[in-house]
């Protein structure tokens, strides 16, 4: 089976300018052969080859998986190839390949008529779509919904994609912040008194920390309330928004002491009902 | 008291699938289908011959009470936008082998292809112009994919033997080839005589279209 004429001259004109892209290394090579006008059944392996490498450097590939596709293409044309110089009679005319290698040109050549039948009903399909998307009909009824609901159309594979789409939806969510245990107006007022146990004097803002977060200040200013109540602290602001200073209480003399039992047990609710005593 | 036919009119106009023959036969209380499609052929021509601009087409299996392609430039202008967003040459494609091997696995429709339809599928499942048919009984059990009935509405086909008749392997299953009244685009004989008799094998798979090692 000798290759068909596919004069020298044509195979140096070399660059095929194409602005359309190839869908898959069957496209490409489809086009190639279109543009030599070549017999699908007497696929010139040697021609082919080099124009589709040629090619190969100006495809833009829409991923990794299609590459590849092209590369496997490649790589099975240049073994072709490879077979083709080595002829294993030396006195076999050109482009004459060994069994094996025939076969695989028989399937190429299947796999590229198969391909251009589905690109020609791609077309067709195209065409179709063009026309009948001039046709506006209803889409959505007005009707009030059936009382059954027909599933003709759904199938298993729809919920299982509506799973998927949910989990991936959960997977995209931030991850959940994780609250700290709330702050404990009992082990504020222990804090305080702590500190005034070694200093006579203190200023608030130390106490609740300078970055003001909110939950710091109230429970500090709750603990400070409770103290003064108590009579184990006493508290003056010179100014309005003034920071407060904190002393020791009228109580500093006796041994200061942590609250006594009943407050303990209202304490332990965190801040909510704590203003009530303040 | 509406006439059937203006009963019929308004079942057209008020449905959003293709109302079959036997639906209408149904709603009007008619003695056969037969009947139901005379008055929906006696709607058409009277649709038509006062120039209207809806008009009566027959998809899925059904009818559409659909307008006529001319007034289609006013409807874009009402939706302020542009035309439908169409399928992709790759969906195209791939449909084209869903709709003549179906039902068939992505393996099956990738070895055509030479690439892989993953993502082509999926797009074209979620536009429901296919759907899942089952499992195949080999390797990996993949999925088998067919056409719906919204393909051929999309498409304006009435069934799937509107689609034109091809030569070799993608014949339509179980159809009888003289049910086709389209013919094959040009483009799809240029390359592929008709005299290859290896090449009639209907199969849904068949094994010189095994994917490549």
């Amino acid at each position: 089976m000798t290759g068909p004429a596919l004069s020298p001259e044509t195979e140096s004109q070399g660059i095929t300018v194409h602005v359309e892209s190839f869908v898959g290394p069957l496209d490409l090579l489809l086009h190639l052969c279109r543009t030599n006008e070549v017999d699908l059944a007497n696929l010139p392996i040697r021609t082919i080859t080099e124009q589709y490498l040629a090619h190969l450097e100006s495809v833009q590939f829409q991923d990794l998986e299609s590459a590849g596709a092209f590369m496997v293409m490649a790589a099975t044309l240049i073994y072709l190839k490879s077979k083709l110089l080595l002829p294993v009679d030396p006195d076999a005319p050109p482009e004459v390949l060994d069994e094996e290698g025939e076969l695989l040109r028989q399937e190429l050549a299947d796999r590229l008529r198969e391909y251009a039948r589905i690109k020609a009903l791609g077309t067709w399909l195209g065409e179709r779509e063009a026309e009948q998307a001039l046709l506006y009909g209803r889409t959505v009824a007005e009707l009030p919904l059936p009382e059954d609901v027909p599933l003709e159309d759904l199938s298993v594979h729809l919920l299982q994609r509506a799973m998927l789409r949910l989990i991936e939806e959960q997977k995209r969510q931030a991850p959940r912040q994780v609250e700290p245990n709330p702050l404990s107006v009992l082990e504020r007022m222990g804090e305080i008194i702590e500190l005034l146990r070694h200093t006579w004097s203190l200023l608030f803002s130390s106490v609740a920390g300078a970055e003001r977060v909110r939950t710091e200040w109230v429970v500090t200013l709750l603990a400070l309330l409770e103290l003064v109540r108590l009579g184990q602290a006493r508290v003056h602001q010179a100014e309005l928004f003034g920071d407060i200073v904190i002393e020791s209480g009228p109580t500093t003399d006796t041994a200061p002491s942590l609250p006594s039992e009943d407050i303990v047990a209202q304490e332990n609710e965190p801040t909510s009902g704590d203003s009530a005593h303040a | 008291m509406p006439e059937p036919i203006d009963v019929v009119e308004a079942l057209l106009f008020a449905s959003e699938t293709p109302v079959e023959a036997d639906r209408i036969q149904e709603v009007l209380d008619l003695g056969s289908a037969g009947e139901a499609r005379e008055l929906v052929r006696v709607l058409s021509g009277r649709l038509d011959g006062q120039g209207r601009a809806l008009q009566i087409i027959e998809v899925g299996g059904g009818y559409r009470l659909v307008t006529r392609p001319e007034v289609a430039p006013w409807l874009v202008k009402l939706a302020r936008s542009r035309t439908r967003s169409r399928l992709s040459r790759s969906s195209l494609e791939t449909l084209a082998i869903v709709a003549y091997r179906q039902p068939v696995s992505r393996p099956d429709i990738d070895a055509v292809r030479g690439v892989n339809s993953e993502a082509v599928l999926d797009n074209l499942l979620d536009r429901r112009m296919i759907r899942i048919a089952g499992r195949k009984d080999s390797p990996g059990r993949p999925f088998l994919y067919e056409t719906t009935r919204d393909f051929l509405v999309a498409f304006g086909l009435r069934d799937l033997t509107d689609l034109p008749k091809v030569e070799g392997e993608l014949v339509i299953p179980e159809t009888p080839a003289d049910a086709t009244s389209s013919d094959a685009p040009a483009d799809t004989t240029e390359s592929t005589p008709a005299t290859d008799p290896h090449q009639q094998d209907p199969g849904a798979g068949g094994p010189e279209l095994a994917p490549r090692g």
